[in-house]
């Protein structure tokens, strides 16, 4: 079956079965919420990635907590030091850059791909982390739009500076400074069912632009800009949920 | 949630799709979902080593962790079916 499979959608990675669920067993994510007298759902796993270094040892791992969401490949690569320069936008201020990227320019509903930042600031100026005080504005990237189901984000540690101007303590960072974060898609059904309509318009297939926000606010020794919101835009091609198998030939 | 729940939730879903499918509610289907998704497992810890494993690929070749392992690493991905 598994063979049917691989070729009807041009697999060629391997694909293993795990016959009466012994691995998932052994790996401790047998869906134990589905009863063994089930006829169709008795022996899936909870679904989710490892990322396992040479010496056998997990090195990430991605699962979510509804099955109908799914990590990317390309989000666990981005999260493993590999730069995303496939799928990201450049925005530059006169004393920043900013890259945002995806992990990917397609995926479908439903999914998790990952989102990266990288800002580099100019020598003597720098942006602010958190916690601040309201009158700051901290640095930050949003997601917004029908897309957009949850997003999170993970600056890295900020350092404290004491900045003589104002004579205050706050978390900074300066240089060049990168952060990665998650962005679910949207769960859209794969075939139309009337019960799942008051759940949401359905996500058309093809490209759409994902919209977010670059909030910061840089300041150097002597002066502070005003806080700025830089919006952007990237694309994002979304599959139809249940792709036609290739035709057969011959 | 608890086992009997879950349980009666999944089996009447099922059935409910094996008859057409006319009598499922939204309601319905957010239990079904629930139902799977509760307490997840998620297995091995980062830092900790896997089971090692042995089984067949879609070309009934036996395949284990080591042959599958490449230079920088393995990407292992559990799905739940590829039957439906």
């Amino acid at each position: 079956m598994l063979q049917r499979f691989a070729q009807a959608y041009g697999i060629e990675y391997p694909m293993l079965s795990d016959v009466g669920s012994k691995v998932i067993r052994e790996f401790g994510i047998l869906n134990t919420n589905i009863p063994a007298d089930h006829p169709m759902l008795y022996g899936i796993p909870f679904p989710g990635d490892y990322l396992i270094s040479p010496d056998g040892v997990v090195r990430d791992k991605l699962f979510l907590s509804n099955y109908e969401h799914r990590p990317s490949a390309s989000q666990i690569s981005m999260r493993n030091g590999a730069d995303a320069k496939a799928n990201s936008v450049e925005l530059t201020t006169d004393v920043l850059s900013a890259t945002i990227s995806l992990s990917t320019d397609r995926c479908f509903p439903g999914q998790e791909v990952g989102v990266g930042l990288v800002v580099r600031i100019k020598p003597d100026w720098h942006v602010y982390g958190e916690p601040l005080p309201k009158s700051y504005q901290s640095t930050a990237v949003q997601f917004e739009g029908p897309l957009v189901d949850e997003f999170s984000f993970e600056m890295p540690p900020a350092k404290s500076m004491l900045l003589k101007a104002v004579n205050e303590t706050l978390p900074v960072y300066e240089g060049e400074i990168r952060a990665t974060g998650k962005l679910g898609i949207k769960w859209s059904p794969p075939i139309p069912a009337k019960f799942l309509e008051p759940l949401g318009p359905p996500i058309e297939p093809g490209l759409h632009h994902l919209e977010g926000t670059f909030r910061f606010q840089a300041c150097s020794d002597q002066l502070c800009q005003p806080p700025q919101t830089v919006r952007f835009k990237l694309p994002l091609k979304i599959e139809k949920g249940i792709p036609a198998p290739p035709k057969k030939s011959g | 949630m608890d086992a009997t729940t879950k349980a009666s939730i999944l089996h009447e879903m099922i059935r409910r799709m094996g008859a057409g499918g006319a009598n499922i509610t939204t309601s319905d289907w957010l239990d079904f979902v629930q139902a799977q998704n509760d307490d997840y497992k998620t297995g091995p810890a980062i830092g900790e080593k896997v089971p090692q494993f042995a089984l067949a690929d879609q070309n009934g070749q036996t395949r284990t962790l080591n042959d599958l392992m490449g230079t920088n690493g393995l990407l292992l991905v559990f799905s739940r079916s590829a039957d439906w």
